[in-house]
């Protein structure tokens, strides 16, 4: 043992632990050592905790900005908002296929009627026949733009699809923090309490930040 | 012919169920589930002919789908088309693997969807004539 303390530089020690290394009372430096460990420990704890405070309290007003008509302002209003998006733009594109899904056999109606209409007379100087045949061509055309609205319903999808991601990341960050803050606080000296293992509401998230102190 | 969607978005799903009426398939025949764990309870209990599924869906994935169908001996034979927006290579490489037998980068058209449908149904006929 004694050979491996010789290659410490002890210049570059502060003064108390130089003094220690070199006191002839083992429990002594060890218990000084302990002490002075823990109380680094401690502003590094206290630090983190902080960090995490100013992070929740970031969020939580980052919610409030969001939240409007006198809302309570959280993260969890936030995400609250994103879902309400997500459910706005899934009513309105199953409008928009309402509508194609109703007026389509409509469409597919005056296809048939014209074309039993130019079963019946065919000439070009019959104006029965020409009004035939501009309804067809407009059915047809309207059939295949209504079929293209449906199929641009698809933004839908894909821009929720996105939404989820954001929503689900959101989530991930705020239980992130507050493993963080339950962390902080256990290492700092608190106690975790049990009803730390499973925060599920804003409340929750609040009163361990505080029975922490942070 | 029995064809079972499978979306968690209800509006891609009707989206899916237009396009296959277009191509002339039966409305009535096609059903709709909202994630993998309830399309595969109800292809065991219903007999489908092919199955057209997203890939990210809660509870059940698509992929955990077409996994859980080909380990099955009553479903492993059934074709399976994945329409998703996921579209990196590793992930179509795992779908590859995995058996499936197209697949459809969102945002995807009406001629696509023939398209792969056709060579589904024109393999499906090969290997019958083969076999």
């Amino acid at each position: 043992m004694s050979a491996i303390l010789p290659l410490v530089n002890q210049e570059h020690l502060p003064t108390e632990l130089r003094d220690l290394l070199n006191s002839p009372d083992g429990p002594a430096f060890e218990q000084a050592l302990d002490v002075m460990v823990r109380d680094r420990e401690q502003r590094l704890f206290r630090a983190l905790g902080q960090l995490a405070r100013d992070l929740h309290g970031a969020m939580r007003r980052l919610g409030g900005e969001l939240a409007s008509e006198g809302l309570p302002d959280s993260v969890a209003d936030a995400r609250q908002h994103l879902n309400d998006v997500l459910e706005m733009s899934a009513l309105a594109a199953h409008r928009s296929i309402d509508f194609a899904e109703r007026m389509r056999p409509a469409a597919e109606l005056l296809a048939h009627n014209a074309g039993e209409v130019l079963a019946f007379t065919d000439s070009k100087s019959d104006p029965a026949a020409v009004l035939a045949h501009q309804a067809s061509d407009f059915a047809i055309s309207c059939r295949d733009g209504l079929a293209d609205m449906v199929m641009a319903q698809s933004w839908q999808d894909l821009s929720g699809q996105r939404i989820k991601k954001v929503v689900n990341f959101i989530e991930s960050v705020e239980s992130s923090l507050l493993e963080l803050v339950r962390l902080t606080g256990a290492l700092a000296g608190s106690e975790a309490p049990a009803s730390a293992v499973k925060v599920s509401s804003q409340d929750d998230a609040d009163r361990l930040l505080s029975e922490f102190g942070f | 012919m029995k064809i079972l969607v499978v979306d968690d978005f209800s509006t891609m799903r009707r989206i899916v169920r237009n396009l296959l009426v277009e191509l002339g398939f039966s409305n009535p025949l096609i059903q709709e589930a909202e994630d993998g764990e309830s399309a595969i309870a109800m292809l065991r209990s219903i007999p489908f002919d092919l199955v057209v599924t997203d890939w990210n869906m809660p509870n059940m994935t698509g992929i955990d789908l077409l996994r859980a169908i080909r380990a099955e001996a009553a479903l492993k034979g059934l074709p399976v088309l994945m329409v998703t927006a996921e579209n990196n290579r590793e992930q179509i490489i795992a779908a590859a693997q995995a058996g499936v037998n197209g697949y459809i980068v969102k945002p995807f058209t009406a001629i696509t969807l023939k398209e792969k449908l056709g060579k589904i149904f024109e393999r499906i006929a090969a290997a019958g004539a083969s076999a």
